[in-house]
């Protein structure tokens, strides 16, 4: 965008950033500098070695996975029932959805609480898995109606000249044209269902179902307090989210690209 | 507009198919409705059920156990308006929303346009802005604890660069407590907007900016008169979706600061929850969630309305 056309206007470019980066890399330094202060890796042997913080990870995989699954799913059916199939009242259900967006999470937490517990639901993954995805689905939905609309009605019809059926249109079409978008769903689902914090601390309530993001405060009272080993848990749960960005950072960008809320 | 044509279209269309059959229309697009009633289901099934229940606690005094509450009507209502803790929180959000989503927008918009410009190393600054956005606030929240406390890292900083005469106890007092959850939800989020308005600068025509250039417009000039108007879309869209956020507002104050000291960055979130689990007034906490998603709803169509209309002027 900016145009620089002298050696030093480039160079000062480099400098100007980099300055303005530096403020989002210094909570990042000091997480991991923190985490190694005192015992240095022991820190690290230390927390790893808490019976019951695998199965802290264990958890919140098996809901973020769950919630992805939910999420992408449903998403991409009414995406492709949204953006290309004709529904009476089309925009009323669009708007009743897009609503949802706007609905706090901790307004569901006392209908939820009393409904979880006379369904049995409470302290079991469902708890947590059905509203995250209930709460992820409306932006995920915005996302993917204006990808699937953006992809050309000739190549439908053409796929339906051929004999396709809707289901195959779904099948051969939607889901692999809308890759790059669902790398962007799929960040922001993880990103949703890994770092809830409210709904496990409420729904969850024994022990041996916490999720990742209740370890620091559990380690508060594991290590009464100690500061370097809570930073080390803090490194190692940020971890995986980490990796995950970095390897679908590619396609993630494609995604927002093509179909960003415009 | 023709984004409406093309629904009533489908609407009439619709209309003879169901009651003649869509079968033999073999041209036209098959029915919908069967694909969207998943996410219908899940979401306004779940959540509007939520809703109504909500509204029918609020009107109850109960303290969430109680197999009999009472029915107090709008009595919850009446006690909000005249409590000054919620009216600290709606203070708050206001602050909260205006500070953030300007120093965003700036931020993101700045970050963007100096990454589409040929700068090296491009994509570790990408993924450095992006990162806080991958980390979950209870993790990073510690952190923050920690950096911010009186014997931290950031008044080790300010010693260290000759401004020691600032160094105080960040988090501990009234008047700096809100700043430093602002800076924190800031350097969170900055990287989310930043790929918005990188993805919609991507789409700006070429063409457009080289002309602007050779009609001798500066770098400056074509940033005001070309790149912002070019993302007005995504900017739009970052005031509904962080005033939004400003309403929801949890985990970081809570986290961070649990609300204080002294209500100083109460939220209505956190308000919310505190009523409602700790100090088990329930239906208070409930009156107080009907008005957080009126005020939520209201503010979504607000900026959706004054955004339609500028862009009709436009």
């Amino acid at each position: 965008m900016f145009e620089v056309r002298t050696r030093w206007g480039r160079i000062l470019l480099q400098i100007v950033i980099t300055l303005l980066v530096l403020p989002y890399l210094f909570p990042l330094f000091a997480m991991v500098q923190g985490s190694l202060a005192g015992d240095g890796w022991g820190n690290y042997e230390a927390v790893l070695a808490v019976p019951g913080l695998w199965r802290f990870f264990v958890n919140t995989v098996v809901i973020a996975a769950g919630v992805i699954v939910i999420v992408y799913v449903v998403t991409m059916l009414a995406a492709y029932g949204f953006g290309k199939l004709r529904i009476r009242g089309r925009e009323v259900y669009f708007w009743m959805l897009l609503a949802c967006l706007t609905l706090p999470e901790v307004v569901l937490l006392t209908p939820l609480f009393t409904t979880a517990q006379a369904f049995g639901f409470f302290d079991t993954y469902w708890a947590v898995i059905l509203p995250l995805g209930a709460l992820q689905v409306p932006f995920a939905v915005l996302l993917a109606r204006n990808f699937v609309q953006g992809i050309p009605d000739e190549l439908f019809e053409a796929a339906r000249v051929d004999g396709g059926t809707v289901i195959n249109g779904f099948r051969h079409l939607v889901i692999p044209l809308t890759r790059p978008i669902a790398a962007a769903i799929l960040i922001f689902t993880l990103i949703g269902a890994w770092n809830n914090y409210l709904f496990p601390l409420v729904f969850l309530q024994s022990t041996e179902m916490q999720t990742i993001t209740l370890v620091p405060q559990f380690f508060v009272g594991q290590f009464s307090n100690d500061q370097t080993k809570i930073l080390a848990s803090a490194v190692l749960t940020a971890i995986p989210e980490v990796v995950a960005y970095l390897c679908l950072q590619r396609l993630f960008e494609r995604g927002l690209a093509a179909g960003a809320i415009k | 507009m023709a984004e409406t044509s093309v629904a009533e279209r489908g609407v009439r269309e619709n209309a003879p198919a169901v009651s003649g059959g869509g079968r033999r229309r073999g041209r036209l697009q098959p029915h919908g409705l069967p694909w969207i009633l998943p996410a219908l289901v899940l979401c306004v099934g779940l959540i509007y059920y939520c809703i109504w229940y909500t509204a029918v606690i609020s009107t109850w005094d109960w303290d969430g156990i109680d197999p009999n509450p009472e029915k107090v009507g709008a009595e919850n209502y009446l006690r909000i308006a005249q409590d000054p803790i919620f009216w600290g929180t709606i203070r708050h959000t206001v602050v909260f929303f205006v500070v953030t989503f300007v120093a965003q927008t700036v931020l993101g918009l700045v970050f963007a346009v100096l990454l589409h410009s040929r700068v090296k190393l491009a994509v570790v600054y990408k993924v450095i802005i992006f990162i806080p956005v991958v980390l979950a606030p209870a993790i990073t929240a510690p952190v923050f604890r920690g950096i911010f406390a009186p014997d931290g890292q950031f008044n080790w900083l300010l010693e260290h660069v000759g401004l020691g005469f600032l160094a105080q106890p960040w988090l501990g007092q009234e008047s700096t407590a809100l700043p430093v959850l602002m800076a924190i939800t800031v350097w969170q989020w900055t990287g989310l907007t930043f790929v918005l308005y990188f993805a919609a600068m991507g789409q700006i025509d070429q063409s457009v900016i080289e002309a602007a250039r050779i009609d001798g417009a500066g770098n400056f000039r074509t940033l005001v008169h070309v790149i912002w108007p070019g993302v007005r879309g995504t900017t739009l869209a970052m005031a509904i979706l962080s005033a939004i956020g400003a309403l929801k507002t949890f985990d970081i104050p809570y986290l961070v600061t649990v609300g204080g000291p002294n209500y100083a960055t109460e939220f209505l979130g956190t308000y919310i929850y505190r009523k409602t689990i700790p100090q088990s007034h329930v239906g208070y906490g409930a009156a107080l969630s009907i008005i957080l998603l009126v005020l939520a709803l209201v503010m979504a169509l607000i900026l959706q309305v004054r955004g339609g209309e500028r862009r009709v002027v436009r």
